[in-house]
Protein backbone atom coordinates (compact mmCIF):
# COMPACT_ATOMS: atom_id res chain seq x y z
CA UNK A 1 0.00 0.00 0.00
CA UNK A 2 2.39 2.69 -1.16
CA UNK A 3 0.34 4.22 -3.96
CA UNK A 4 -0.94 7.75 -3.69
CA UNK A 5 -4.73 7.79 -3.70
CA UNK A 6 -5.27 10.36 -6.43
CA UNK A 7 -2.04 10.24 -8.32
CA UNK A 8 -0.53 13.06 -6.24
CA UNK A 9 -0.38 13.65 -2.54
CA UNK A 10 0.79 11.58 0.41
CA UNK A 11 1.35 7.84 0.44
CA UNK A 12 -0.76 5.35 2.39
CA UNK A 13 1.87 5.33 5.15
CA UNK A 14 1.22 9.03 5.71
CA UNK A 15 -2.52 8.35 5.86
CA UNK A 16 -1.97 5.64 8.48
CA UNK A 17 0.12 8.07 10.56
CA UNK A 18 -2.62 10.66 10.17
CA UNK A 19 -5.21 8.11 11.33
CA UNK A 20 -3.10 7.35 14.41
CA UNK A 21 -2.72 11.09 15.07
CA UNK A 22 -6.49 11.60 14.91
CA UNK A 23 -7.06 8.75 17.36
CA UNK A 24 -4.46 10.32 19.66
CA UNK A 25 -6.35 13.63 19.56
CA UNK A 26 -9.57 11.79 20.51
CA UNK A 27 -7.70 10.22 23.45
CA UNK A 28 -6.54 13.70 24.55
CA UNK A 29 -10.14 14.96 24.34
CA UNK A 30 -11.36 12.14 26.61
CA UNK A 31 -8.47 12.76 29.02
CA UNK A 32 -9.24 16.49 29.25
CA UNK A 33 -12.94 15.74 29.85
CA UNK A 34 -12.11 13.89 33.08
CA UNK A 35 -9.68 16.59 34.28
CA UNK A 36 -12.77 18.46 35.59
CA UNK A 37 -11.99 21.75 33.86
CA UNK A 38 -14.48 24.63 33.96
CA UNK A 39 -17.21 24.21 31.30
CA UNK A 40 -15.99 27.19 29.23
CA UNK A 41 -12.34 26.06 29.35
CA UNK A 42 -13.27 22.48 28.45
CA UNK A 43 -15.45 23.69 25.57
CA UNK A 44 -12.60 25.86 24.22
CA UNK A 45 -10.09 22.97 24.46
CA UNK A 46 -12.45 20.47 22.81
CA UNK A 47 -13.34 22.91 20.02
CA UNK A 48 -9.67 23.65 19.34
CA UNK A 49 -8.82 19.95 19.14
CA UNK A 50 -11.88 19.27 16.94
CA UNK A 51 -10.81 22.10 14.60
CA UNK A 52 -7.30 20.59 14.33
CA UNK A 53 -8.86 17.19 13.51
CA UNK A 54 -11.18 18.78 10.94
CA UNK A 55 -8.33 20.70 9.29
CA UNK A 56 -6.24 17.51 9.00
CA UNK A 57 -9.21 15.59 7.56
CA UNK A 58 -10.05 18.32 5.02
CA UNK A 59 -6.47 18.94 3.89
CA UNK A 60 -5.30 15.32 3.69
CA UNK A 61 -8.20 12.82 3.66
CA UNK A 62 -10.31 15.13 1.47
CA UNK A 63 -7.21 16.11 -0.50
CA UNK A 64 -7.87 19.87 -0.46
CA UNK A 65 -4.16 20.54 0.16
CA UNK A 66 -3.37 18.98 -3.22
CA UNK A 67 -6.05 20.80 -5.24
CA UNK A 68 -5.55 24.20 -6.85
CA UNK A 69 -5.48 27.03 -4.25
CA UNK A 70 -8.50 28.60 -6.01
CA UNK A 71 -10.70 25.77 -4.69
CA UNK A 72 -9.58 26.36 -1.10
CA UNK A 73 -10.05 30.14 -1.36
CA UNK A 74 -13.49 29.74 -2.96
CA UNK A 75 -14.83 27.37 -0.32
CA UNK A 76 -13.25 27.71 3.11
CA UNK A 77 -13.39 31.52 3.73
CA UNK A 78 -17.11 31.44 2.88
CA UNK A 79 -17.73 28.64 5.36
CA UNK A 80 -15.74 30.39 8.11
CA UNK A 81 -17.65 33.63 7.43
CA UNK A 82 -21.00 31.79 7.68
CA UNK A 83 -19.98 30.09 10.94
CA UNK A 84 -18.70 33.35 12.47
CA UNK A 85 -21.99 35.04 11.57
CA UNK A 86 -23.88 32.20 13.28
CA UNK A 87 -21.72 32.68 16.35
CA UNK A 88 -22.63 36.37 16.36
CA UNK A 89 -26.36 36.06 15.73
CA UNK A 90 -27.37 33.03 17.83
CA UNK A 91 -26.82 34.87 21.15
CA UNK A 92 -28.88 37.72 19.72
CA UNK A 93 -31.73 35.25 19.15
CA UNK A 94 -31.58 34.25 22.84
CA UNK A 95 -31.63 37.95 23.85
CA UNK A 96 -34.73 38.57 21.73
CA UNK A 97 -36.50 35.68 23.50
CA UNK A 98 -36.16 37.55 26.80
CA UNK A 99 -37.32 40.90 25.43
CA UNK A 100 -40.84 42.08 26.18
CA UNK A 101 -42.87 44.54 24.17
CA UNK A 102 -43.89 47.70 26.09
CA UNK A 103 -47.10 47.02 28.01
CA UNK A 104 -46.96 43.24 27.57
CA UNK B 1 -7.29 32.55 -24.73
CA UNK B 2 -6.34 30.19 -27.55
CA UNK B 3 -8.47 27.33 -28.77
CA UNK B 4 -6.13 24.77 -27.23
CA UNK B 5 -6.63 26.28 -23.77
CA UNK B 6 -10.36 26.70 -24.21
CA UNK B 7 -10.97 23.12 -25.25
CA UNK B 8 -9.23 21.53 -22.26
CA UNK B 9 -11.61 19.06 -20.72
CA UNK B 10 -14.09 19.24 -23.57
CA UNK B 11 -15.32 15.69 -24.18
CA UNK B 12 -16.20 16.04 -27.86
CA UNK B 13 -13.81 18.69 -29.05
CA UNK B 14 -16.19 21.57 -28.40
CA UNK B 15 -15.04 24.98 -27.23
CA UNK B 16 -15.72 24.52 -23.52
CA UNK B 17 -13.58 26.47 -21.11
CA UNK B 18 -11.72 24.34 -18.55
CA UNK B 19 -12.66 24.44 -14.88
CA UNK B 20 -10.79 27.19 -12.97
CA UNK B 21 -10.40 24.66 -10.17
CA UNK B 22 -8.94 21.91 -12.36
CA UNK B 23 -11.47 19.36 -11.11
CA UNK B 24 -14.47 17.63 -12.62
CA UNK B 25 -17.87 19.25 -12.20
CA UNK B 26 -19.18 16.34 -10.07
CA UNK B 27 -16.33 16.83 -7.62
CA UNK B 28 -16.98 20.58 -7.46
CA UNK B 29 -20.69 19.87 -6.91
CA UNK B 30 -19.79 17.55 -4.03
CA UNK B 31 -17.59 20.24 -2.48
CA UNK B 32 -20.43 22.78 -2.73
CA UNK B 33 -22.82 20.27 -1.14
CA UNK B 34 -20.31 19.65 1.65
CA UNK B 35 -19.94 23.37 2.37
CA UNK B 36 -23.75 23.76 2.49
CA UNK B 37 -24.09 20.71 4.72
CA UNK B 38 -21.29 21.97 6.98
CA UNK B 39 -23.29 25.18 7.42
CA UNK B 40 -26.35 23.11 8.41
CA UNK B 41 -24.40 21.15 11.01
CA UNK B 42 -22.72 24.37 12.12
CA UNK B 43 -26.12 25.97 12.72
CA UNK B 44 -27.48 23.11 14.84
CA UNK B 45 -24.22 22.76 16.80
CA UNK B 46 -24.13 26.51 17.52
CA UNK B 47 -27.79 26.37 18.63
CA UNK B 48 -26.99 23.39 20.86
CA UNK B 49 -23.88 25.10 22.26
CA UNK B 50 -25.76 28.23 23.29
CA UNK B 51 -28.64 26.22 24.78
CA UNK B 52 -26.15 24.06 26.67
CA UNK B 53 -24.30 27.06 28.15
CA UNK B 54 -27.52 29.01 28.83
CA UNK B 55 -28.87 26.17 31.03
CA UNK B 56 -26.70 25.74 34.14
CA UNK B 57 -28.82 22.73 35.17
CA UNK B 58 -28.23 20.91 31.87
CA UNK B 59 -28.42 17.14 32.37
CA UNK B 60 -25.00 15.47 32.62
CA UNK B 61 -26.13 12.04 31.62
CA UNK B 62 -23.23 10.08 30.20
CA UNK B 63 -21.17 7.67 32.32
CA UNK B 64 -17.72 6.58 31.14
CA UNK B 65 -19.01 3.05 30.75
CA UNK B 66 -20.95 2.25 28.67
CA UNK B 67 -21.69 5.56 26.87
CA UNK B 68 -18.27 7.19 26.48
CA UNK B 69 -16.58 3.83 25.82
CA UNK B 70 -19.23 3.22 23.15
CA UNK B 71 -18.58 6.72 21.75
CA UNK B 72 -14.83 6.09 21.59
CA UNK B 73 -15.48 2.81 19.77
CA UNK B 74 -17.78 4.59 17.31
CA UNK B 75 -15.14 7.28 16.72
CA UNK B 76 -12.39 4.70 16.04
CA UNK B 77 -14.72 2.78 13.71
CA UNK B 78 -15.54 5.93 11.72
CA UNK B 79 -11.90 7.09 11.56
CA UNK B 80 -10.90 3.61 10.36
CA UNK B 81 -13.59 3.76 7.69
CA UNK B 82 -11.96 6.95 6.36
CA UNK B 83 -8.68 5.04 6.06
CA UNK B 84 -10.34 2.17 4.18
CA UNK B 85 -12.00 4.74 1.90
CA UNK B 86 -8.61 6.29 1.09
CA UNK B 87 -7.31 2.78 0.30
CA UNK B 88 -10.33 2.20 -1.97
CA UNK B 89 -9.59 5.42 -3.89
CA UNK B 90 -5.90 4.46 -4.20
CA UNK B 91 -6.80 1.02 -5.55
CA UNK B 92 -9.42 2.43 -7.95
CA UNK B 93 -6.96 5.04 -9.26
CA UNK B 94 -4.30 2.39 -9.93
CA UNK B 95 -6.79 0.15 -11.75
CA UNK B 96 -6.96 -2.61 -9.10
CA UNK B 97 -10.71 -3.07 -9.26
CA UNK B 98 -11.10 -6.15 -6.98
CA UNK B 99 -8.95 -4.50 -4.29
CA UNK B 100 -10.94 -1.27 -4.57
CA UNK B 101 -14.20 -3.20 -4.21
CA UNK B 102 -12.88 -5.00 -1.11
CA UNK B 103 -11.93 -1.66 0.51
CA UNK B 104 -15.31 -0.17 -0.40
CA UNK B 105 -16.96 -3.22 1.19
CA UNK B 106 -14.85 -2.73 4.32
CA UNK B 107 -15.92 0.93 4.45
CA UNK B 108 -19.59 -0.05 4.16
CA UNK B 109 -19.16 -2.69 6.88
CA UNK B 110 -17.57 -0.14 9.24
CA UNK B 111 -20.42 2.28 8.47
CA UNK B 112 -22.95 -0.41 9.37
CA UNK B 113 -21.05 -1.18 12.61
CA UNK B 114 -21.11 2.55 13.49
CA UNK B 115 -24.86 2.73 12.85
CA UNK B 116 -25.48 -0.44 14.89
CA UNK B 117 -23.49 0.92 17.87
CA UNK B 118 -25.36 4.20 17.60
CA UNK B 119 -28.80 2.58 17.42
CA UNK B 120 -27.98 0.31 20.38
CA UNK B 121 -27.25 3.41 22.43
CA UNK B 122 -30.42 5.14 21.22
CA UNK B 123 -32.62 2.17 22.12
CA UNK B 124 -31.02 1.96 25.57
CA UNK B 125 -31.84 5.65 26.17
CA UNK B 126 -35.39 5.27 24.81
CA UNK B 127 -35.79 2.27 27.14
CA UNK B 128 -34.86 4.55 30.07
CA UNK B 129 -37.68 6.93 29.10
CA UNK B 130 -35.79 9.49 26.99
CA UNK B 131 -37.84 11.07 24.21
CA UNK B 132 -37.43 14.07 21.90
CA UNK B 133 -39.10 16.37 24.45
CA UNK B 134 -39.08 14.29 27.65
CA UNK B 135 -36.27 14.17 30.16
CA UNK B 136 -36.81 11.33 32.69
CA UNK B 137 -34.19 12.89 34.99
CA UNK B 138 -36.27 16.06 35.39
CA UNK B 139 -33.82 18.47 33.70
CA UNK B 140 -34.25 20.49 30.54
CA UNK B 141 -36.46 18.62 28.03
CA UNK B 142 -34.30 20.16 25.30
CA UNK B 143 -31.57 17.60 26.09
CA UNK B 144 -33.47 14.90 24.20
CA UNK B 145 -34.32 17.28 21.35
CA UNK B 146 -30.70 18.33 20.84
CA UNK B 147 -29.21 14.86 21.41
CA UNK B 148 -31.59 12.94 19.15
CA UNK B 149 -31.71 15.80 16.62
CA UNK B 150 -27.94 16.19 16.18
CA UNK B 151 -26.96 12.52 16.39
CA UNK B 152 -30.01 11.54 14.29
CA UNK B 153 -29.03 13.92 11.49
CA UNK B 154 -25.49 12.53 11.57
CA UNK B 155 -26.75 8.94 11.64
CA UNK B 156 -28.93 9.72 8.62
CA UNK B 157 -25.80 10.90 6.80
CA UNK B 158 -23.97 7.68 7.71
CA UNK B 159 -26.84 5.48 6.48
CA UNK B 160 -27.10 7.51 3.23
CA UNK B 161 -23.31 7.20 2.85
CA UNK B 162 -23.40 3.41 3.19
CA UNK B 163 -26.16 3.22 0.55
CA UNK B 164 -24.31 5.59 -1.82
CA UNK B 165 -21.03 3.65 -1.45
CA UNK B 166 -22.98 0.44 -2.21
CA UNK B 167 -24.47 1.97 -5.37
CA UNK B 168 -21.10 3.36 -6.51
CA UNK B 169 -19.34 0.03 -5.75
CA UNK B 170 -21.94 -1.90 -7.78
CA UNK B 171 -21.58 0.53 -10.70
CA UNK B 172 -17.78 0.47 -10.43
CA UNK B 173 -17.82 -3.35 -10.55
CA UNK B 174 -19.94 -3.31 -13.71
CA UNK B 175 -17.78 -0.59 -15.30
CA UNK B 176 -20.56 1.99 -15.24
CA UNK B 177 -18.65 4.22 -12.77
CA UNK B 178 -14.92 5.00 -12.71
CA UNK B 179 -12.30 5.98 -10.14
CA UNK B 180 -13.47 9.63 -10.24
CA UNK B 181 -16.88 8.53 -8.94
CA UNK B 182 -15.18 6.60 -6.12
CA UNK B 183 -13.09 9.66 -5.22
CA UNK B 184 -16.12 11.98 -5.27
CA UNK B 185 -18.00 9.56 -2.99
CA UNK B 186 -14.99 9.45 -0.68
CA UNK B 187 -15.28 13.23 -0.17
CA UNK B 188 -18.78 12.75 1.23
CA UNK B 189 -17.68 9.89 3.50
CA UNK B 190 -14.74 11.88 4.91
CA UNK B 191 -17.13 14.76 5.56
CA UNK B 192 -19.40 12.46 7.59
CA UNK B 193 -16.32 11.47 9.59
CA UNK B 194 -15.37 15.14 10.01
CA UNK B 195 -18.79 16.07 11.42
CA UNK B 196 -18.48 13.31 14.03
CA UNK B 197 -15.22 14.92 15.20
CA UNK B 198 -17.39 17.81 16.44
CA UNK B 199 -20.44 15.80 17.55
CA UNK B 200 -18.50 13.46 19.84
CA UNK B 201 -16.76 16.12 21.98
CA UNK B 202 -19.64 18.63 22.00
CA UNK B 203 -22.61 16.29 22.51
CA UNK B 204 -20.99 13.42 24.45
CA UNK B 205 -17.88 14.67 26.26
CA UNK B 206 -19.48 17.96 27.35
CA UNK B 207 -22.24 15.94 29.06
CA UNK B 208 -20.30 13.40 31.13
CA UNK B 209 -21.27 12.84 34.75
Amino acid sequence: MTATPAGRGPTMQVYVLLWLGLILIVAIEVFLTYERLAAGTLLACLLLLALIEAALAVMYFMHLKYERPALFWSLIPYLIFALVMMDHFWPDALRLMRQRLPGS
Amino acid sequence: MGHSAMSVGAPHGGLIEGSPYGIQSKKLAMWLFIIADASTFGAILFAYGFLRLANPGWTRLFAFSPTIVNGIAMTVVLLTSSLTMVAAVAAARSGRKPTALRWLGATMLLGVVFAALHLREWFAMIGEGWRLFRNPMGGSPLFGATFFGITGLHLLHVICGVIVIGVIAAGFRRGRFDADHVETTSLYWHFVDLVWMFVFPLVYLMNVR
